[in-house]
Parts: structure tokens; sequence; C-alpha cells
């Protein structure tokens, strides 16, 4: 064996020692450390930000618009439109999350003297939830928040979707279309959106003025009144007629409403044989009434179970609704724990079900092959149905 | 009430692979071992994501040093002591190379038969007629690189036991691996870069990669093969969990580390973002030395200026960019043939492709991995998993801010699929269903890593691992602190960081029996 000659072949071991201890020499005595793409990671993706209420107004006789800015020595991240926004929230002794898509544009967040972001919320509906109707009663201006943004994957991705997007609203769900049609208005999204927003009367519209003040060629916004016969506009549901209608040839539809508006437009939509990859649905949340869900137990009485709580080598027993996910059984014990969508899908509340019986709501169960192997759920989607066990990080 | 103990013999800073390894050894030894891990999954990157239902690798993974089961390699014996099963699937092909301007498209296996003639052998003879003994040789030289440094993982030896015993690495050890390519092979020049092809998974360009270093690699793909999780990356760093908890390991998620507390020159616990001091007399440490040294070490005045000089000096190894994704037909259907596919826009040369990484704008060599064809079931049936990887520098984004990402990451993520498109006749843009694109600012969000940094710091001539091992001892700078991850002595990969765990755990059970006598 020879490379070179012998005495350099064998003497090489020594040449790449000293080579290394003469780099080590060359270094600098100083503490140099920098990180910069860590800081730029940082900025994307802040653990939390806090945030202060800025304005409060109704955008609708049932929505109101909170402006949120970045508390002093904080800094708002940068977000894509039709990302959401989950806020910590204290109400009573019940420690909670909730997901609010952004209805303010991206750049706002991060441009001009006051750079912000806005969550319009809906009250007074049956379907409004706990946390909803209590910012709507309570929230004013100079309140502090924690925040967690930016999250979800409901944004307009050019390498996938076509340059031509209908979206599909209904309730709510207009929220991160507002944004992206400002985003599209400031030049600084390029794509063609037609909102096509379904209400049962006119007075659920939500930000209206602001939707119709926006000017662009390349946003189109269409009301669908499906309980006013003598609305001018477009009637009924949003049906595949009119999405249709609006479409062109290559259409991506954007989604985002409430559950059983998504069953609908689905079933429109696979009519209209529009391709999987073209269909994108914002997360819809865990259903209200499970024992509703398709593979729920028939028969089975409501009960309040054992819930026991691992932290560390530290064991706490609380109770737990059988109607109700184990994240909420948590949240009111005021036991912290990580949630973000609670729609089962973003992983954030990934707990280890070390015993007993649960379902899994079967939409939008987002766990991992080898999670379901090893016992792992989602607690926000995931109910009780005997005496549990349960993993949790501490927090 | 309390979460933790009051005092553990070890803390792991980080529960990805080398973290765990670390720990499952130290609990079979009946060490009390706590390890925290600051995002809520185990593995670090050897990970996986799902969106809309559908799972997908976190990145290019393929696992080494496994071998088959009735031939295992060292990593497979190591999994198997420790008790931790994993559904491991074979790769089918070792690679393929694309490089038009090379005139070279050409596929190997892995594989070496009892009369010791490897596989890819012939098949580089079948285009290159008269390579085939020189292939050989060479790989049978690899192979004997492999088996010393793999026997001196384990002993230490003289310097003329080493002559006699371990001539092969003895005598290699001072060259680069184009150095021995070049004057102990008479090898025409596509062979030679057919055969440099995996220089990416240690990001470093022949001319200055440590032959001991590519030949390891190379014996071990080409002896053992590869293989991949039929749970995804997801499955085999939760077994390990699991396992290591079994053992009695705590493990915590959530738990990010912001100090580590050092008195009279000696480790004596660390403390959590969260607040909790927690106290041991050993902590190995994933996080960088760079981090470790110039931001978790309280107090600072506990850093000497040597660890200071070495942190400073290492150079920074390659990080990460990938683009994943799931598209709507199967991967016949858009000309897709192989597993794993490296392909040159230029004529194949590692330094171009080095020189390129330090920069964002175009790279040559990417790596296009298509995981159905080891693991058929991990897409619904008619589709398509593929991820493009290129291991650029972490210099490469320093013109990078947050509020010019979005837009750098797609064109980016948009020419590499464009670069792959082209060679495959079929634009994968009219078939994406899911796309994620993950930079080195991904890695560094969900692991912390220093600069996203995943293979540690440069296998260069002048930090050679033959440099690394001789001076393991000498580069423990504070007592009772070990690293713990790629940026250690055998470098990068999963398997590596598992060796690079378990070396941990060597050092800090040696250095526990000398302070116990």
């Amino acid at each position: 064996m020879k490379v070179f000659g012998f005495l350099k072949d064998v003497l090489g071991a020594n040449r790449v020692t000293n080579a290394r201890r003469k780099l080590i020499e060359s270094g600098s005595p100083e503490n140099i450390y920098s990180d910069h793409i860590k800081e730029v990671a940082n900025e994307l993706h802040p653990k939390v930000t806090h945030v202060v209420v800025t304005a409060v107004e109704d955008v609708s006789p049932t929505a109101r618009r909170f402006t949120f800015e970045a508390a002093e020595g904080d800094k708002l991240p940068p977000f894509q439109a039709g990302q959401y926004c989950s806020l910590d929230l204290k109400i009573g002794d019940t420690v909670t999350t909730r997901p609010y898509s952004i209805s303010s544009a991206p750049f706002e967040a991060r441009t001009g003297e006051h750079p912000f972001f806005q969550l319009t919320i809906r009250n007074g509906k049956p379907d409004s939830g706990f946390a909803a109707n209590w910012l709507y009663a309570n929230c004013k201006v100079g309140d502090a928040f924690t925040a967690h943004l930016p999250f979800g994957e409901f944004y307009y991705e050019p390498l996938r979707d076509a340059k031509n997007v209908v979206a599909l609203a209904g309730g709510s769900g207009i929220t991160p279309f507002y944004a992206m049609a400002k985003e599209i208005e400031h030049g600084t999204l390029d794509m063609n959106l037609t909102i096509l927003y379904g209400s049962v009367s006119t007075k659920d519209i939500i930000l209206e003025k602001q939707l119709n003040e926006i000017h662009s060629d390349k946003v189109k916004f269409v009301n669908v009144i499906s309980g006013e016969e003598d609305y001018p506009g477009e009637k009924g549901f949003l049906s595949r007629d009119i999405i249709k209608k609006y479409s062109q040839p290559d259409t991506t539809y954007f989604v985002c409403g409430p559950l059983p508006m998504y069953h609908f437009v689905k079933g429109e939509l696979d009519a209209l044989q529009a391709p999987a990859r073209r269909i994108r649905m914002e997360v819809f949340g865990a259903p209200r009434d499970v024992t509703a869900a398709e593979g729920y137990p028939k028969d089975f009485t409501p009960k309040t179970f054992k819930l026991t709580v691992l932290r560390g080598i530290q064991e706490d027993v609380i109770d737990a609704d059988s109607r109700e996910p184990i994240t909420v059984a948590l949240e009111r014990a005021g036991i912290k724990n990580n949630s973000r969508c609670r729609s089962g899908a973003c992983g954030y509340c990934r707990t280890e079900l070390v015993k007993g019986e649960v379902f899994v709501a079967p939409e939008g169960d987002g766990r991992r092959k080898a999670d379901k192997q090893f016992g792992y759920i989602h607690a926000c989607s995931t109910w009780p149905l005997s005496d549990c066990t349960i993993r949790i990080p501490i927090l | 009430m309390a979460f933790y103990k009051d005092n553990y013999d070890v803390i792991v800073i980080g529960g990805a692979l080398a973290g765990m390894s670390c720990a499952m050894r130290l609990a079979s030894e009946g060490k009390s071992v706590l390890v925290l891990e600051r995002h809520n999954l185990p593995g670090g990157v050897a990970t996986s994501f799902v969106r809309n239902g559908i799972e997908m690798e976190a990145t290019l993974h393929e696992m080494m040093s496994l071998g088959p089961t009735d031939d295992p390699l060292y990593i497979r014996q190591y999994l198997d002591e420790m008790k931790v099963a994993i559904d491991w699937l074979r790769v089918p092909e070792a690679y393929d190379l694309y490089s038009p301007e090379d005139n070279i498209d050409i596929e190997l296996h892995a594989g070496r038969r009892p009369d010791g003639t490897w596989v890819c052998a012939d098949e580089i003879e079948a285009k290159y007629p008269g390579t085939k003994g020189e292939v050989n040789r060479l790989l049978e030289l690899c192979l004997k690189v492999y088996e010393s440094t793999l026997y001196l993982n384990e002993h230490t030896l003289s310097k003329l036991q080493m002559l006699l015993h371990h001539e092969e690495l003895v005598k290699t050890a001072g060259y680069s691996a184009k150095e021995v390519l070049d004057h102990a092979f008479h090898l025409p020049e596509s062979v030679k870069k057919i055969l440099a092809a995996y220089w990416i998974y240690v990001g470093q360009p022949l001319s200055t990669l440590p032959f001991t270093i590519y030949a390891f690699l190379m014996a071990d793909y080409m002896k053992g093969g590869s293989f991949v999780a039929r749970g995804f990356s997801h499955e085999m760093a939760l077994a390990m969990q699991k396992r290591a908890e079994a053992m009695g390991v705590q493990y915590e998620y959530c738990q990010n580390v912001e100090k580590i507390l050092v008195k009279d020159g000696h480790v004596y616990g660390v403390r959590t973002s969260r607040g909790d001091e927690i106290h041991a007399r050993y902590v190995a440490s994933a996080p960088y030395p760079n981090t470790v040294y110039g931001t978790m070490i309280e107090p600072q005045s506990e850093v000497p200026v040597q660890a200071r000089k070495y942190a400073n000096a290492m150079p920074m190894s390659v990080t990460n960019f990938s683009v994943v994704m799931l598209l709507d037909r199967k991967p016949e259907d858009l000309n897709i043939k192989s597993y794993s596919v490296f392909s040159s826009e230029v004529p194949f040369d590692t330094d171009v492709f080095w020189a390129e990484g330090k920069k964002h704008d175009g790279w040559s060599y990417v790596t296009t991995i298509c995981l159905n064809y080891a693991n058929p079931d991990c897409t619904p049936e008619g589709m398509t998993s593929l991820s493009i990887t290129n291991l650029p520098l972490p210099e490469a984004f320093d013109d990078v801010n947050a509020d010019n990402y979005y837009a750098m990451k797609r064109a980016i993520a948009k020419q590499m699929i464009e670069q792959v498109s082209a060679h495959l006749g079929v634009n994968l843009l009219d078939h994406i269903v899911e796309i994620e694109i993950e930079s080195p600012m991904t890695i560094a969000r969900y692991t912390g890593m220093y600069q996203g940094g995943i293979y540690g710091y440069q296998h260069s001539m002048d930090n050679s691992v033959v440099g690394r091992l001789e001076d393991v001892e000498r580069e423990q700078y504070i007592k009772g602190l070990v690293g713990c991850a790629s940026h250690q002595l055998v470098g990068d990969g999963m398997a590596c960081n598992i060796n690079n765990g378990r070396i941990a755990s060597k050092i800090i059970l040696e250095e526990m029996a000398k302070e116990a006598a």
C-alpha cells in the first residue's frame, strides 16, 4: 500500500493533527459569538409576541375588529396573508388559547410608524364561542395579551396554487381573504382573487365596507345571500353554478367558514371535478358536539372521568368531561398546555396517552404514523372515554 | 411538588439521536439521566410532519451503518444491544448520478460479494470497460480503512501496532480523498466523478475531504446499503425515546436550556428558560461549542481562553435547504425512476459545487429523493413524496432577513424544481399538492442549532477526524461538559450521531470512574 511514499504516508496522521492544532491556535480568544440565522429565525417565529390593543371597532352588527400593536420592546413578526394568531386568554380560572385568522394585511405589520395586525371576531351567533363572546364583551383599548404568530398553512403558495383563486367564505371565514385582498391591493401579493362570500342575510356580512373599499383589478368581491328573496346580487348558497361562473379553467379554491359549509362546498367542488390539489381548506376547529362525530361510540353516556396528568416526576389528578376535548379539561384545571390550531392539525398539543380509552376526531387527525402506533394524541381533538393518564410537557 | 429530582448523574441537552443514544448507554450503566429537548418532538431533524393528513419526511434521510439483519453493521448492533426496535426498509439502490455535461447517467447498487468484488464495480465496468479492477481495489482499501476506524472507535493502540495492523488507515490518514484517488489509483475522470457523488453527505469537496472520511462513507454505504424507517424518521426517533424512557431516562419536551452552570472549572447543572435550576455533575450538550461558550456557560469567566479559540476557529460545515413536495401522480408517471438521484447542471466538480454553496443564486448539484421507492406506502395511492435538497454553507444566507425571507425561499425552491423538472421532462410545478421549503432558518427555529448547522464542523484536512480523535481528551475544556451532536468526533449523519452519542457516554463514564477513584 503506497500513496506518495513510505515516510510521507506514515507521517500523515501527525500532519493532520498538527494542522488542526494550528487551526485552533489561530482562533480568536475573544467571545465573538453571533448567529445571524438564528436571529432571523427568531424574528420570523418569536416564541411569544407581547401585544397591546390599540383600537376596537364594530365592522358589522355582529363582528368587532381589534387592532393590536407590539408592546414596548417587542416587534411583530412577518406573516403570510391567511395565517392565524393564537391568543393566550385567562377567563376566570381557565387558561386557554384561541386561534383567529389575521384580518389585516402582512405589510401593515411590518411598515409604517405603528405596525399592527387585526383580528375580527364574531359574536351574538349561536355558534360563537366562549372565548369570542368574552373578547367581544371585555377586550378594550390598552389591554395587553400574549400572542403567538404566525401559524397555519392557509396562504397562497405561488409554487403550488393557480394564479386565479376563488375564495369561498362563510361567516367569520371572510377574515383571511380580507388580509389577502389588502395585500394584493398593496402590490405585495401577486394573485387574482375572487371572493364569494356566502351569508344568510346582508346583516351577517362582515367587513363589507372595508372589502368594497379595496381598489384593485385583481380583487373581486361578491356577496352570495341565501335568505333574502329581494337581494339584487347573487342569491342562494355557494353552489356549483355560482362557483363555476366565477372560475377560470385553472382555479385554486380556498375555503374558510363553518363546518357545515365545508361539507357542502366540498361536494360542489367535487361535482365541478376540481382536482384535490386545487382545493385548500382552512382547519375548522374541533366538533362542538363530539357525540355526533363519525365513529363516536353509540349510546355513550356522558360522564366525568378522572384524568391523571404527569409532568416530570409530578402527578396531578383532575376531572375530564367526556363531552370536552382533553385540552379543555387541562385548561379548566388551570394546567398550562400548548395549543395553537385547536383542530387536531398543528401538533402543538401532542400528548402521550399513557393509559385509558379515548376518541380521536377522524376529521383533521393530523397525527404522525408513529405517534398513532406509540399512543400519542393531539389533546385538542381527543375526548376521554374512560379514566385516563397522560403525560404533557412542563410549561 | 416538583417536576424534577434534586439531582441527576447526567443532564443531556437535546433529545435528538446523539442525545438519546448517549442517554440510553448511560442508563444501561445504571446512571440517572435527564434529557431536556426544546421541541415537543424527539429526534431533532430526524423527524417528519403532516399536511392534510399526509406525512412527509422533514428532509433527505437515509440511514447508513445498519446493514442487513444477517450481517449487521455497528449501528444496527448498537440499537439491537439497546433493544430499540425499528421497522427498517431497505433502500433499493445506492444512488443514481446524472451529469449530462459529463455524459454520466448511471445507477449503482450496494453489495460486496463473498469473493470480495463489489456490485457497483461491475455496474461501472459495464459503462467504462477496464475499470473494474481498480474500482474493486479502491473499495477494498475503503473497507480496510473503515474497519480500522471502527476498531479504533473502541480501542487505543501504539503507533507501531497501528502501522502493523492498520496500515491502510495510517498511510492514507494524511491525504485528501482527491489525493488518494489521483495518486494511488488509475481511474478515468468520469469514474472518479461517479465515485465522488456521496461527497454531499459530508458536505466537503474531495480536495479537502480527508480520505479517512471518504473511505468510511463509501465502505459503509457500499457494504451495508441504506435504510429508511417505515413510520418515517419520526418512528426511529420515537422508538429511541420510548426505549430510553423504559430504561429509566427522564425525557422532557419543551425545555430550552439557557445556561450551563459551572463552578471551579466543573459543571454542576443547568438552568432552563422556565427558570428551573437542575443539578448534575455531567452535562452532554447538543448545542454547538460556539453557543455553549458564547452564551450558555454561567459565569462566563469560567470559559477557558483555549475553549473560545477552539469554537472560534472551527469552520462551520454546511446547512440544509430542502424543498419537500407531495405530487399528484405516481412516480413512474412523473418519469421518476429511483429513490436517490444526484444531479449536476455543470461538469461534475465538487470544488465548484462547494463554492456555489457560499451563495444562494444557483446551485448546480442537487439531490432528489423519492421516498416511494423505499417506502411504497408513504403516500396514498397515485401520489409521490419527493424532496430536492442542497447543502449550502450558512454564509450563503448573510443577505437574508425576515422581510425578504419568504421571497428568497420561493425563488430558490422554484429554481431547484425547474432544474429537476428539466431532467425529468415533466414540469413538477403542475403537480404539487403540498410543498414545504426548509431553510437553515427552519433548522434554527426547531432545533436551535448554531447557524442552522446540521453537519457540525467541516471535515476538512485541517480538521480531520484523525486529528479530532487524537485530541479528544485535551479538548474537554470544562470538566463534566461533553459535546454530543454532529459537531463532535465523527460529524454529521443520523448513524454518525448515534455514534457521537455513544462516544459522549463513553467519555462521561470514564470521567465518572476517574472521579470515583
